[in-house]
């Protein structure tokens, strides 16, 4: 029997009292780290806010916004002029198109009337779309799709004032121009399959097609499909992570507006930003250069100051309660030990009595409250695996629920898609995100642990066990020998 | 040899000053049995925990083998008490979570002996004593007072010490386990050399030593 299995007896002597501790510690020790998990999480989610959405303005044609409104679309000029503004570091622009299914087209009888309705009228959600393509949409129209596509028709037949035969209603596709590997708010687009777009020059042939609409159409990479009359090749399949991003492709550029006959033209512009700082005088800026009857210039998101104000109190929260956790195991153990120490002082005094050093006795009550930290740790641990994910949701919604009301407008990332079919009431836009708030622009936080959670757990279980621990060792050596003959 | 000279122990307590050690001198020569008879409260166990140098005298020497250990800093203190003493106590004082080998291992395994030799000897000493070998892994606080006992000796004997010190051993004894437990320690002052001094209130005890003293208010008298 060594000083370590002494030590490990020694903490279930008392068994009961041992257990008892260590559901207190695992709890203790269990929120310390759930707190920190949570911490970490949170601070990943700020870096991740701040990093897709923080630092990008979105520029839109005055009165334009996601295939709504009007005005003139911007242009090549604007995005050097953007560029030129103080604190911009790059400027993408985008043209998002709609594209209508050419089989549904070809099958159109509408007889168009008078009037705005007549360019509506047509099949295969032809409103508003500027082009045509093999594929057909992933996305079932439903009951919203129905009543977008019954509104814009019973305008062109009243007001045409004669019969359109209406055949099925599809959703169009939404193509994205690109000119480089990111989506319009400057996030990158992320390829599950094949690769990026290489060939970004008008006559290229290459195109990205979202998960559900390649599942639908039976696409693969190197599957091909049309875009008016040019065949594409499938380059790659991107996950956009939601049902409407997933039903589009994208398409390069320069060949999205040969394509569509808008050469030059942009629907939007993604501006980003030096420094989240600059954020808001940089929109000022941008809106002065651009002129303000032209453009609109829209935060990547006006949320986000509020979003990452309410993250950081939930961090601070969090980081207050890990540190207040740790604290409380430390003086469990603390405490605990200190009484088994007066509890041994005897027994303290016949070690000495019959050699051991003070150093000894030492390390056998700090392996001893070891023991229990590290019991407490593993249940801990436990504990913190099922309860972090609750408690960040629970931080998180208790700090976002406030400030979530007050938060302005979410752009989405189709702005300017509707061009091509000009006005038409019940365009079928992309509104995801549109006055949502914090919370919604926070969305989930899941928890993970990373070597950094691990570090900083097992820093935190070192300072219980040394709170804990080291103290009553050294009272230990305060211990005389003679203390073995008291009471005899 | 023990050489112990003109040692007091002071103690205060309130107002008053309280000696139960007051100039104590005697020696005892290696391997001599000897037994320092006193009532309760005569300073019996206060002058053996001077010689154990489980505490400090307030004036005087206490010499073994030439060492004084009245003047040893704590660290030779505690190699003294392991190397050189063996403590047999009146309640035991085994740990009471370890088993009979276990307790008679621990001394060795403050002095660095290695864990096999360790628990050879210490099967050895446990024979020694007459406990029979399905009680050396036994838990201390299961077995009967007189084991207990006898593992206590087992234990004072595990690092070979020059000088046992006994603390009423048989005072919590029937008459023939404190027989035995006599028997066991006269053995080892004779056959080992091992100089054994026993403090005693036991007139029985104290008549089949070598050299019997009486401590009386401090002061220490040879029969």
């Amino acid at each position: 029997m060594g000083v370590v299995s002494r030590s490990v007896g020694n903490a279930f002597r008392n068994k009961v009292r041992s257990g008892a501790v260590v559901v207190i510690l695992a709890v203790a020790i269990g929120l310390a780290l759930a707190m920190l998990v949570a911490n970490q999480a949170v601070g990943a989610k700020v870096d991740s806010l701040k990093a897709s959405v923080g630092n990008n303005l979105t520029v839109n044609p005055a009165g334009s916004r996601g295939g709504l409104g009007g005005g003139n679309p911007l242009t090549a000029a604007d995005a050097t002029k953007a560029a030129a503004v103080a604190h911009v570091t790059s400027v993408n622009g985008t043209l998002s198109v709609r594209l209508a299914n050419s089989a549904a087209t070809s099958t159109t009888t509408a007889t168009p009337g008078a009037g705005q309705g007549a360019d509506r009228g047509g099949p295969g959600g032809g409103f508003g779309s500027s082009g045509t393509t093999s594929l057909k949409s992933a996305v079932d129209p439903g009951v919203l799709g129905q009543r977008n596509n019954s509104n814009s028709g019973a305008t062109g037949g009243s007001t045409g004032g004669s019969t359109t035969t209406r055949p099925a209603f599809t959703i169009p596709i939404q193509a994205t121009g690109v000119s480089t590997s990111t989506t319009a708010t400057g996030a990158a687009i992320k390829v599950t399959s094949g690769a990026q777009l290489t060939d970004f020059a008008a006559n290229s042939t290459q195109a990205l097609v979202g998960t559900t609409l390649a599942t639908k159409n039976s696409l693969k990479v190197g599957s091909t499909f049309t875009v008016q009359s040019r065949t594409m090749t499938v380059t790659g399949i991107f996950d956009a992570g939601d049902a409407f991003d997933n039903n589009g492709i994208y398409l390069p550029l320069a060949a999205t507006q040969t394509l569509t006959s808008q050469a030059g033209q942009l629907s939007s512009l993604n501006v980003v930003v030096d420094n989240i700082e600059n954020v808001s005088a940089t929109q000022a800026a941008l809106t002065a250069s651009l002129g303000a009857t032209n453009v609109d210039v829209t935060a990547g998101s006006s949320g986000l100051q509020s979003a990452i104000s309410s993250l950081g109190s939930v961090q601070s929260i969090s980081l207050i309660a890990f540190i207040a956790s740790l604290v409380t195991a430390g003086l469990i153990v603390l405490l605990i030990m200190i009484m088994v120490v007066r509890e041994r002082r005897r027994e303290i005094g016949v070690l000495k009595a019959i050699g051991a050093a003070n150093r000894t006795i030492g390390v056998q009550f700090v392996l001893e409250a070891m023991v229990l930290v590290v019991m407490g740790t593993v249940v801990g641990a436990v504990v913190a695996a099922f309860s972090s994910n609750p408690i960040v949701s629970a931080l998180v919604a208790g700090n976002t629920g406030s400030t979530a009301a007050a938060a302005g407008p979410v752009q989405g990332a189709g702005g300017g898609g509707g061009f091509g079919g000009g006005f038409g009431g019940g365009g079928f836009t992309r509104t995801r995100g549109a006055f949502s708030g914090a919370s919604q622009l926070i969305g989930t936080i899941s928890t993970s642990v990373g070597w950094q959670t691990l570090v900083l757990g097992a820093v935190g279980i070192l300072v219980i066990a040394a709170i804990g621990a080291l103290i009553p060792s050294l009272l230990t050596a305060k211990v005389r020998p003679i203390e073995v003959l008291r009471g005899e | 040899m023990l050489s112990v000279t003109d040692v007091v122990k002071t103690f205060n307590s309130g107002d008053r000053t309280i000696k139960p050690v007051n100039g104590v001198s005697f020696t005892l020569e290696q391997g001599t049995f000897a037994a320092i008879l006193g009532k309760s409260g005569s300073g019996k166990s206060t002058l053996l925990s001077l010689l154990g140098a489980l505490d400090k005298a307030s004036s005087g020497d206490v010499v073994v083998d030439e060492v004084n250990i009245s003047k040893l800093p704590d660290r030779k203190l505690t190699a003294y008490r392991r190397d050189d003493i063996g403590f047999v106590f009146q309640q035991y004082n085994l740990i009471p979570n370890l088993s009979a080998l276990e307790n008679v291992m621990l001394p060795m395994e403050f002095a660095g002996v290695r864990h096999g030799e360790r628990s050879k000897r210490a099967a050895e000493l446990l024979n020694q004593v007459e406990l029979t070998e399905e009680m050396h892994g036994r838990k201390a606080n299961r077995l009967s007072g007189g084991m207990q006992q006898r593992v206590a000796i087992a234990r004072a004997l595990a690092n070979n010490p020059k000088l046992i010190l006994a603390d009423e051993p048989t005072g919590n004894l029937d008459d023939e386990t404190g027989e035995l437990i006599i028997a066991l320690l006269r053995q080892l002052a004779h056959e080992k050399k091992t100089t054994i001094l026993v403090v005693t209130h036991d007139h029985a005890l104290a008549s089949q030593t070598d050299r019997k003293f009486r401590l009386a208010r401090g002061k220490l008298t040879e029969d």
